[in-house]
């Protein structure tokens, strides 16, 4: 017979390095028609860095998306980056993005105060302009501003910077100490059917709250939470390296089983409405803490189910019928 | 014009002083037949639209916030992103690893001879060629390619370059190498032990430890309603990313190498092929492309030392790429944890105090151990207010597959624990598993475990968000 | 051996040695680099490419067995005018992240939906179930092709 349940899941996870130092820098240059070129030395692993990157440079510089190339991951041409780990990119490499646009954006700013009749710290960028705070139709186009700083004052738009999360050192008695700058939180919701002849475990439904600050590009967190998700499943029910005398027994995809389409239930995913100040423009981070929760709620979900509680992963049919039995025969 | 060259163009030649310059019939060149047209192959490029209209979000100011599409997005669809192993170089070659069978045992002799002389094979080496045959992102204690111990079922122990991934295939099963097998341990709960055979002896097995100290958590069990206990496990599970971990490595004549790499962190790669080809950083060039899949596993250096030192001794570019079952064995794994949490709740649900064990499955090599160890044992009292708490965790090393970074060093195991313990304290006091979970939850302000003082929290948020979304109180039995 | 066969329309051929498979001849012959190697052993479906109107896993076809036969490959989608509406929406809706499994999903999608260009969200995924991916989730993989199959099926009817 099919039992139906439902499990609740929620967890912290930090961003960055435990204490230790993991700084990011990064170069912006500004061409000169406006647009601009992102020289950072983090690898695009697949989560959408390098866009969400250049959408950071992009908004410290008052320009599109598009309107920024990004040249990433070559020790000779670009900047120090610790790397694509522990859920920093967005946090520490955005940071330092800002830090070196806005250095660059200043230099913008000195060559257009005496072309708009104004002093540095009255310009804002915006919309591709430079412009005056509070009088916007006094402005010049960011091309025209950096144009002229380039070729007629001499001064080309180049800015660099770097940024490292503040920590504090974990006392080796107590542990006590501030490891991580910031922590994003999560809850995963998972609707599960147990047949409770088999074992066999269908999620059917999850729906993921993420907090990740302000979520630079929704649509990637979006894919985050998905792939993560995926992940937990996998964790939850199907994956485990098999060993015989410290030989693996399986180690190929046929008998690693690991979530296929026909494994992924309905998702609904979202993010909370937070902001860091602490982070670029709000931002924190999405990359690990969406891989966390799932396991624990669909072990909730079973319990509700068909009420066994199982203590190991993964939640295999075997396991999760022997455990049924078990408690049948109690 | 010169008076000498004017005498000279003026001078005639007599005749008996010009040689006969007409060639004999033995040198003569027959006459070269009429030319037939020569039909050259046309090899048409691939097509694709070169004038798209760009995305209109992507135009769009202000960017943050925007679901801009990724620029990688367009050639992934048309299967144009060159990942490492796309790549060709001239005259590039393969390298293939001999790979450990035993899980601990002491390397004898290794005798590359035979596997010399196979077809299209330039070279062959081991780790006693390697400079500094050592690397680790905290503890250098795993060579390049184990020259003296294997402590895995997968260390590599030598290496092939041949003119084909086939012929250096080959070639692997024809390097002869003397085992002398060691004592094995493999479950944590035992290598533990004092008496347990060493991995890496005679360091103790436990190669690092935490501990987190709060409040008094003895007598906050004691003062409690109820005091809950389990145990929870976890497994042993691999990234799988779909790309295998592939690298190219190729010099030039100033003595500097170039590697193209799966890596995903390539200051620190950079930094880990100066020590260990001994080697200025400025000298080294590493670049990376769009890794098909990290998670973890690409975060630390693996063939590339080995195809730099095969490029040198065959003077071509090398490359090297893992087979799918390389990526089991050889590549980093999860850590799998045991952990015993007790915990004290007064009736209502409120938590006094909770203590908890934590024993890391270390692997053979220290990797990422620390950092998930930290991470796991910071991270294990969960979301919630605990005045009072103790958690130690220990990693512990066995002869089983290298664990390391994976994607939540940690953070997935300690909660599925600290999850699923709540639930069974929420059922046994009769609370809906909701409420429990709010009445302990952080608020701004709220002091985590290591005695920070937290901001930007939302944990309450996402759990009424996400009991609203799913219909929570509705669902109810 | 030669191996004489259409990939994308065109007639290619290669002198391969016979245990080549169709992967290899693509990858390392014809310079087709689209079509990956994740396993070699049919378990992933990054290698997949269209044979004479079927998606295979041409890790485990020898290039010998597709000989005469018409393949088609992710680098035969796309013309110079446009991209084939399931690049067009893959790369709209960010169904893809570090796309090593992209070409292998786009194929077997448009095996399916040449022949059911209105799939049920159950059909797309048993015809995606020999295609792993580890990044994604499968979730916006599976909303691109829906979407994709509503524009062919749009662009049939009109046609």
């Amino acid at each position: 017979m099919k039992k139906r349940g439902r499990g609740i899941a929620c967890m912290w996870y930090p961003i960055g390095f435990t204490v230790a130092a993991n700084p990011s820098a990064a170069t912006v240059k500004i061409n000169t028609d406006g647009t601009a070129t992102l020289l950072t030395g983090t690898v695009e692993t697949g989560q959408g860095a390098l866009t969400v990157l250049g959408q950071i440079a992009a908004e410290t510089l008052g320009i599109a998306t598009d309107d920024v190339h990004v040249v990433s991951a070559d020790t000779d041409a670009t900047p120090m980056d610790t790397g694509a780990i522990a859920s920093r990119t967005t946090y520490v490499t955005g940071n330092a993005i800002i830090k070196a646009a806005e250095q660059a954006r200043e230099i913008l700013f000195e060559a257009a105060a005496p072309m708009l009749s104004v002093k540095p710290e009255q310009l804002e960028a915006h919309d591709r302009k430079i412009q005056v705070i509070g009088f916007p139709q006094q402005y010049k186009t960011i091309g025209e501003v950096a144009h002229h700083s380039e070729i007629v004052i001499g001064r080309p738009a180049i800015g660099s910077g770097s940024y490292n999360p503040p920590t504090v050192e974990m006392d080796p008695e107590t542990g006590q100490g501030k490891p991580f700058s910031t922590y994003v939180y999560a809850t995963q919701i998972a609707d599960v059917e147990v047949d409770d002849e088999t074992g066999e475990v269908e999620v059917l439904r999850i729906v993921a709250i993420h907090d990740c600050g302000t979520p630079i590009n929704p649509m990637l967190v979006e894919g985050q939470i998905q792939g993560g998700i995926s992940m937990g499943i996998g964790f939850a029910l199907q994956e485990e390296i098999l060993f015989k005398d410290g030989k693996q027994v399986n180690p190929n995809l046929t008998n690693y089983i690991m979530p296929t389409s026909l494994d992924m239930p309905e998702l609904e995913v979202d993010m909370v409405d937070n902001y860091d100040p602490t982070g670029p423009f709000g931002a924190k981070g999405a990359g690990e803490p969406t891989a966390v929760p799932t396991a624990a709620a669909i072990m909730n979900a079973i319990y509700d189910a068909v009420g066994v509680r199982i203590t190991s992963l993964p939640a295999t049919s075997e396991k999760v019928l022997s455990a049924i039995l078990e408690q049948k025969a109690a | 014009m010169a008076t000498k060259t004017k005498e000279v163009l003026e001078s005639k030649v007599k005749d008996s002083e010009i040689e006969d310059l007409t060639a004999p019939d033995s040198l003569k060149v027959p006459a070269k037949p009429a030319l037939k047209p020569v039909v050259v192959p046309v090899d048409k490029p691939v097509v694709y639209p070169l004038d798209l209209p760009e995305s209109e979000i992507r135009l769009r100011t202000p960017a943050v916030g925007q679901r801009a599409s990724r620029p990688d997005g367009r050639l992934h669809g048309l299967g144009q992103t060159q990942y490492i192993d796309d790549m060709t170089f001239p005259h590039m070659i393969f390298a293939k690893i001999l790979r450990s069978e035993h899980a601990h045992a002491k390397i004898l002799s290794i005798d590359t001879s035979e596997a010399e002389a196979m077809p299209g094979v330039l070279a062959t080496l081991t780790g006693s060629e390697i400079p500094v045959n050592s690397f680790g992102p905290t503890l250098q204690d795993q060579p390049v390619l184990a020259n003296e111990i294997v402590r895995h079922a997968g260390d590599g122990v030598a290496a092939v370059a041949a003119l084909t991934e086939q012929q250096a295939s080959d070639a692997l099963t024809k390097i002869k190498v003397k085992y002398k097998p060691l004592p094995t341990v493999f479950d944590p709960l035992e290598a533990i032990k004092d008496d347990a055979p060493k991995v890496h002896a005679p360091r103790s097995n436990i190669y690092a430890s935490k501990i987190i100290k709060k409040g008094d958590v003895e007598k906050a069990l004691k003062e409690s309603d109820q005091v809950f206990h389990k145990q929870f496990k976890t497994q042993m599970v691999e990234h799988v990313p779909l790309e295998p971990h592939s690298s190219v490595a190729m010099w030039d004549a100033n003595g500097r190498v170039t590697i193209y790499s799966s890596l995903g962190r390539i200051t620190l790669g950079r930094d880990d092929l100066a020590r260990t080809l001994g080697k200025p950083m400025n000298k080294i060039r590493l670049v990376g492309t769009i890794v098909g899949g990290n998670f973890g596993g690409k975060n630390e250096i693996t063939t590339e030392p080995i195809l730099a030192m095969l490029s040198k001794k065959t003077g071509r570019p090398v490359k090297g790429t893992f087979t799918r079952g390389d990526e089991f064995i050889s590549s980093t794994t999860r850590h799998p944890f045991v952990m015993d949490y007790t915990t004290g709740v007064k009736k209502d649900g409120q938590i006094l105090g909770r203590k908890i064990r934590l024993v890391l499955d270390g692997g053979s090599y220290c990797s990422w151990t620390s950092t998930t160890l930290g991470k796991g044992g910071i991270l294990a009292a969960g979301p919630y207010n605990i005045a009072n708490l103790l958690v130690e965790a220990h990693a512990v090393y066995t002869n089983k597959t290298t664990t390391g970074a994976m994607r939540g060093f940690g953070a997935p195991q300690v909660c599925f624990a600290y999850e699923s313990h709540m639930d069974d304290m929420a059922h046994a006091l009769g609370i809906d598993p909701l409420e429990m979970r709010l009445r302990n939850a952080f608020t701004e302000g709220s002091v985590s475990p290591t005695g920070q003082l937290l901001q930007s929290v939302a944990i309450k948020e996402s759990l009424q968000q996400a009991a609203e979304r799913f219909g929570w109180k509705e669902s109810a039995k | 051996m030669i191996v004489k066969l259409k990939v994308n329309g065109e007639t290619r051929s290669a002198d391969v040695p016979p245990e080549t498979t169709l992967l290899k001849l693509l990858r390392e012959h014809l310079n087709l680099t689209g079509a990956k190697l994740g396993c070699d052993v049919g378990d992933c479906g990054t290698c997949t490419v269209i044979v004479d109107g079927e998606s295979v896993n041409s890790c485990l076809m020898l290039a010998g067995r597709a000989s005469g036969r018409e393949v088609t490959t992710i680098e035969g989608l796309a013309s110079s005018e446009q991209l084939h509406p399931l690049q067009e929406k893959f790369e709209e809706l960010g169904a893809l992240q570090c796309g090593f499994c992209g070409p292998g999903m786009i194929i077997s999608a448009k095996a399916l939906l040449d022949k059911n260009p209105e799939p049920t969200v159950f059909e797309v995924k048993d015809a995606l179930s020999g295609n792993l991916c580890r990044c994604t989730g499968y979730t916006k993989i599976i909303e691109a092709i829906l979407d994709a199959g509503r524009i062919m099926s749009t662009a049939e009817a009109k046609s």
